[in-house]
């Protein structure tokens, strides 16, 4: 008689009874088809996710589709007009201005979602559990959050760009102050966005019954309410990505961003000013990016909110 | 009411020690000390020179007590001096004031002009031509980055057409007229960001009105529509608008440093720019935790402004 092993044995019983569970591969699939249709019942949704498609396309693709190095000068070609060699010109240095799109492009939308992302990962949880647990915890969270949300525009940024310039920070170590000084700022907005929810569902039976059970008040913030609160938070980070990147672009255009040669839009258009007159192309290549990549985000944001919203959508 | 004022009030002080913490610390997570930076151009006897420099800013006292002196010279409007003029910086910072007040507000009342016809304009009309229109280009607005906005402004208007100068400020008590031509091209760029934002919101709170049951009864009583709109549902979707400009014309006392800077607008927010290209560092610490405050205390008179226009909301 062959062996039979009991995991086998109990694959037999068990047949009948509950249908295996799909492959991985073919459940990605399906949620997927699930998002495109629900996606498909926003014109602004559908419009939004094709131009952000294309957008980490290109940020993605960078390496193979720029034609020339973003920092390499060549001062026999300076502030050439868009070419066959140089699709969209070259700037006062000779550089592509082409490539230098793709590849600070590439910087910045990282440099969003690593920033919106730490928001999120600190923001969140601490509203959660601070809206969960209320009384004192509630009172002192919420003051710490509207001190923060008491920094008028820049000036948090302003702040720690100026604390990172003293220290002679550069380069990738710019970028993270940045990302960590941007995560901060976002930070209140989600902590007190995820609080709101909060204190409404924590009302609801679920939570009574888990609590009758005997979870942790952590185990049940974390592990229930916030699966249930997660729309409005989705929707806020869409839409958030688009004012991060207006920031770091308008850190960059004062120069307080890297410093040259990196690759980056805001100083791209702020070095153009200089030959406005003579080449306004220049200019408008890099704001157009900005333009395009917000408008993206805004537009994607906002077909969600409808989608995720019902009652929104109506109006 | 007044019990509400005085506990909203109370709950500015947390507010306040926050941003002044953060502010504090900002100063102290500086590389090196004040004390180089001033003994580096005096020359002279320099370990006798610190040590003057030291007891003189307090730098030889622990952290927290320094915290407290620091925060008692700052309630006395006591910001120090500037690193670079050598003036009090409470001078400074009180010359610059106005001239970001009246762009703020210049602005605000800008995008107040553009948004209200617009964004009730679109409600009564939704789902049209103009309803797209205004929806197409507050979009629009939301994306376009505001620096890129005012240099094409810059390049329409002064270098091609030459209507407007680029830059500079004349104040208006000098020369009103005079100061016009330098104040539209900045003020137009802030008006119509901030318009896009005014806009969505009238629009999506004129629509919220308009679908309550009051306004039913005012048509059903044959009253004419142009009459429901502006005598009733305006008045009440106002609320919100007027709020949120409100909020907006706080955040933008501070967030003008970018125009600022584009149009050499003597500001608060050019003056914090500047004064960070120059590593003037008490100066940046005295103007963010001023601005930090105009805006705090924005906040709660807008706050307040709202629950007296509407008096449905519980004093809670």
């Amino acid at each position: 008689m062959a062996e039979l092993d009991a995991g086998k044995l109990v694959d037999i019983a068990d047949e009948g009874r509950v249908p295996p569970a799909p492959p991985f591969f073919k459940r990605l699939m399906a949620a997927l088809s699930n998002a495109l249709y629900e996606l498909r019942k926003s014109r602004t949704a559908t419009i939004g996710a094709v131009m952000l498609v294309l957008l980490f396309g290109a940020c993605i693709a960078t390496p193979w589709i720029a034609t020339h190095d973003p920092t390499k000068q060549n001062y026999r070609a300076r502030l050439a007009p868009p070419s066959e060699q140089h699709l969209l010109g070259t700037d006062r240095m000779g550089r592509d201005i082409y490539s230098r799109l793709l590849h600070g492009g590439r910087r910045l939308v990282t440099i969003a979602i690593l920033a919106v992302g730490l928001s999120m990962l600190v923001g969140v949880p601490f509203g959660v559990l601070v809206g969960y647990w209320g009384g004192m915890a509630d009172t002192l969270g919420m003051r710490l959050v509207d001190g923060l949300l008491a920094f008028p525009g820049l000036l948090l940024y302003l702040l720690f760009v100026t604390v990172a310039q003293a220290w002679k920070l550069e380069g990738i170590t710019m970028d993270i102050v940045l990302i960590a000084a941007l995560g901060l700022a976002g930070m209140p907005e989600k902590a007190r966005l995820a609080r709101g929810s909060v204190l409404a569902e924590k009302q609801k039976e679920y939570v009574e019954a888990s609590r009758a059970i005997g979870d942790s008040s952590v185990r049940i913030a974390l592990g229930q309410v916030l699966p249930n609160i997660v729309s409005p938070l989705i929707v806020t980070a869409t839409v958030r990505l688009g004012t991060v990147i207006l920031i770091v672009a308008a850190l960059s255009f004062l120069g307080l961003g890297t410093p040259p040669p990196t690759p980056d839009w805001g100083a791209d258009l702020s070095a153009a000013r200089d030959y406005m007159e003579t080449h306004p192309l220049m200019a408008a290549f890099p704001g157009l990016a900005i333009c395009y990549t917000v408008l993206a985000f805004n537009l994607f944001g906002d077909g969600l909110r409808d989608i995720l919203d019902p009652r929104l959508a109506e109006r | 009411m007044l019990a509400y004022i005085l506990r909203r009030i109370a709950q500015l002080v947390p507010v306040v020690l926050v941003l002044t913490v953060v502010v504090f610390c900002f100063v102290e997570a500086l590389p090196g000390s004040i004390v180089d930076t001033l003994v580096g151009t005096e020359g002279g006897d320099i370990e006798e020179a610190r040590a003057i420099l030291r007891k003189e800013y307090g730098l030889d006292r622990p952290i927290h007590e320094r915290y407290a002196l620091w925060l008692v010279r700052v309630a006395e409007f006591d910001f120090g001096k500037s690193l670079v003029t050598r003036r009090p910086i409470s001078t400074e910072l009180l010359s610059r004031i106005p001239a970001t007040i009246y762009l703020a507000a210049v602005g605000i009342s800008l995008s107040m002009l553009i948004a209200v016809p617009l964004g009730t304009f679109a409600a009564v009309r939704r789902n049209t031509g103009v309803d797209y229109g205004a929806q197409v280009t507050s979009l629009a607005g939301i994306s376009i980055p505001e620096f890129w906005f005012a240099i094409l402004c810059v390049l329409l208007f002064s270098l091609y057409l030459g209507w407007l100068p680029s830059s500079g400020y004349v104040s208006p008590f000098d020369d009103f007229w005079g100061s016009l031509k330098f104040l539209i091209l900045p003020a137009a760029a802030i008006g119509f960001r901030q318009a896009a934002f005014t806009t969505r919101l009238t629009r999506s709170s004129m629509l919220d009105e308009l679908s309550k049951e009051y306004v039913d009864t005012a048509r059903a009583m044959g009253l004419p529509e142009r009459r429901v709109i502006f005598r009733y549902t305006l008045r009440n979707a106002m609320i919100p608008t007027i709020t949120i400009s409100g909020l907006q014309l706080a955040n933008l006392l501070g967030g003008t440093v970018v125009l600022e800077s584009i149009f050499a607008w003597p500001g608060i927010g050019r003056a914090i720019f500047e004064a960070i290209l120059q590593r003037d560092y008490p100066l940046i610490q005295a103007g963010v935790l001023v601005l930090g405050i105009i805006v705090v205390l924005m906040n709660l008179l807008v706050d307040l402004t709202y629950r007296l226009l509407n008096p449905r909301v519980k004093l809670a």
